[in-house]
């Protein structure tokens, strides 16, 4: 067997370098296919995050009168933790709120020679354990004396729910449509190479070569070149894809870009094991198309 | 050695090519099958090793009935059974020692067993010094040569020859007849097809003639006419 290792190898490195504008092509293909499958993956893990962000932050502001003393806002936050429902109550202060405005948008507008005094009131950024559960809280909170103004994004919850289930569903459709696509357009190419050696597939079968010794060429080859397909698609993707955060965080540093390196190397791993599997299946159902078309 | 029973054959298309062949052929025989194109030679030929099946009949292969072999031993039949072309079927970007080792590898043989075999091979074929020459490189005679090579490496019991010198000038068929009557005369059945009348009236072997699919003679020591 190890003999016959060998032989494999030698073979599908021979093939490969022989072949080497079909092989080209195919690794092209499976290169381009790859990338559009790994930038819809990493768009769709975008809007998912992106619409998780939005729902995390789905909290109720209850902006309190501005003379207010530290002491009734100490004794405020413990009342509005005591309602059922709520999870967490943050102190906002107005200086606070004021630095994390300055900080979101005062790289566009210089805030300093516009306004002159901060005009902030103090707050309280309250958490609530059910999204549900926001109207009625609300509703509570605006009736304690202190509190001068309450706001959720209340109409937002049921679009932004529509939208985490539809992104959830549309990309899992799509994102199997996309699989599907690929996979086609690679077997299709691998067909070719395949093809091109019909010749070489009838003297092995005339010499007695039985179907498994006549496949294992090919799905090596099948291999490289799905997973140098599916090496450039990364190179490719990780460049675009780097330069998009760059370009995303600068110009829209509101808009939750995904960075994790862990979630991000599943990507590009996913899309390097992708290739390497839709080589390998390519090949298989090519090479075993030859040979049923060949008989026997 | 081979036995047909009864063989006809008809295409897909509804051609028929062959009609109730019965032929039996021993150990060690050297066998002409001669008659016009399109006689049914090559088709006949092919069922002895499976590239076609028959419609009906039997097709006996040292004690195998290959029309009914399993798919899975057919490459098991065919490293029984040389074959050689009138086109040579040589792998044009191997070279000639490639192309002889390629039958021994795909039988799963080692790489010392190999080299050994195809040197020898090409040693009997007297092609020892164009081992490492591309089929371009090679003459007709010396093409023939290679793709007999391969045939004979895996020293399969049955030779069989389909217009080998079809392509060759006569003295060159000569030296490739000799080389077959040479693998002959080492125990190995030859069937060998061809129009070439004057070869096969030099050799006076047994000939058996193809007609329209039928056999129409069957004579020890003939020659290509009655």
């Amino acid at each position: 067997m190890f003999s016959n290792l060998e032989f494999f190898i030698v073979e599908a490195f021979r093939s490969f370098r022989r072949g080497a504008i079909m092989t080209l092509v195919a690794i092209g293909t499976i290169s381009v296919s790859l990338v559009i499958f790994g930038m819809f993956l990493l768009l769709i893990i975008n809007m998912g995050n992106i619409v998780s962000t939005i729902s995390s932050k789905m909290d109720i502001t209850a902006y309190v009168e501005k003379d207010i003393s530290l002491e009734s806002a100490g004794a405020l936050q413990l009342e509005l933790s005591k309602i059922p429902g709520v999870e967490k109550v943050d102190f906002v202060s107005r200086t606070e709120a004021w630095r994390q405005f300055k900080e979101d948008f005062g790289s566009r507008l210089t805030l300093d020679e516009l306004v002159l005094s901060n005009p902030l009131p103090h707050s309280f950024a309250v958490a609530v354990r059910n999204p549900d559960l926001l109207p009625s809280i609300a509703k509570h909170i605006s009736k304690i004396e202190l509190v001068d103004e309450v706001r959720y994004s209340g109409k937002l919850i049921d679009q932004v729910k529509s939208l985490v289930d539809a992104v959830r569903v549309g990309g899992a459709a799509l994102i199997i449509l996309i699989s599907f696509a690929t996979l086609l357009i690679v077997v299709n190419t691998v067909r070719l190479t395949v093809l091109a050696r019909e010749d070489d597939i009838y003297i092995m079968k005339l010499v007695g070569a039985t179907n498994t010794f006549v496949k294992w060429p090919f799905i090596i080859e099948g291999v490289m070149i799905g997973v140098i397909g599916g090496f450039v698609s990364f190179m490719v993707a990780k460049f675009a894809y780097d330069a998009i955060i760059m370009r995303v965080s600068h110009a829209l540093p509101f808009v939750p870009v995904v960075s994790d390196p862990r979630l991000l190397g599943f990507v590009y791993l996913s899309m390097v094991a992708g290739g390497m599997a839709v080589g390998m299946l390519g090949a298989y159902i090519s090479v075993s198309k030859v040979l049923k078309a060949e008989g026997e | 050695m081979i036995s047909l029973t009864n063989v006809s054959k008809t295409f897909p298309n509804g051609i028929d090519v062959l009609f109730n062949i019965n032929l039996h052929i021993g150990k060690e025989e050297f066998v002409f099958i001669v008659g016009p194109s399109g006689a049914g030679k090559t088709t006949l030929m092919k069922l002895l090793y499976r590239e076609e099946s028959p419609s009906a009949g039997k097709v006996v292969v040292d004690r195998v009935n290959v029309a009914e072999l399993d798919k899975n031993q057919v490459p098991y039949l065919r490293r029984n059974i040389g074959v050689v072309f009138q086109d040579y079927k040589l792998l044009p970007r191997r070279t000639v020692y490639e192309n002889v080792a390629f039958a021994l590898r795909v039988t799963g043989a080692v790489r010392s067993t190999v080299r050994r075999k195809v040197m020898q091979s090409l040693e009997l074929v007297g092609l020892l010094r164009r081992a490492n020459s591309f089929p371009d490189e090679l003459s007709g005679g010396e093409k023939q040569r290679a793709c007999i090579a391969r045939a004979i490496v895996n020293n399969p019991p049955i030779l069989i020859a389909d217009e080998p010198t079809g392509n060759l000038d006569p003295t060159t068929s000569r030296d490739i007849l000799q080389l077959l009557d040479k693998i002959n005369k080492r125990k190995t059945t030859v069937l060998m097809a061809t129009h070439n009348k004057s070869i096969v009236d030099d050799m006076k072997r047994r000939v058996v003639a193809l007609e329209a699919g039928r056999i129409v003679r069957d004579q020890m020591l003939g020659g290509y006419d009655v």
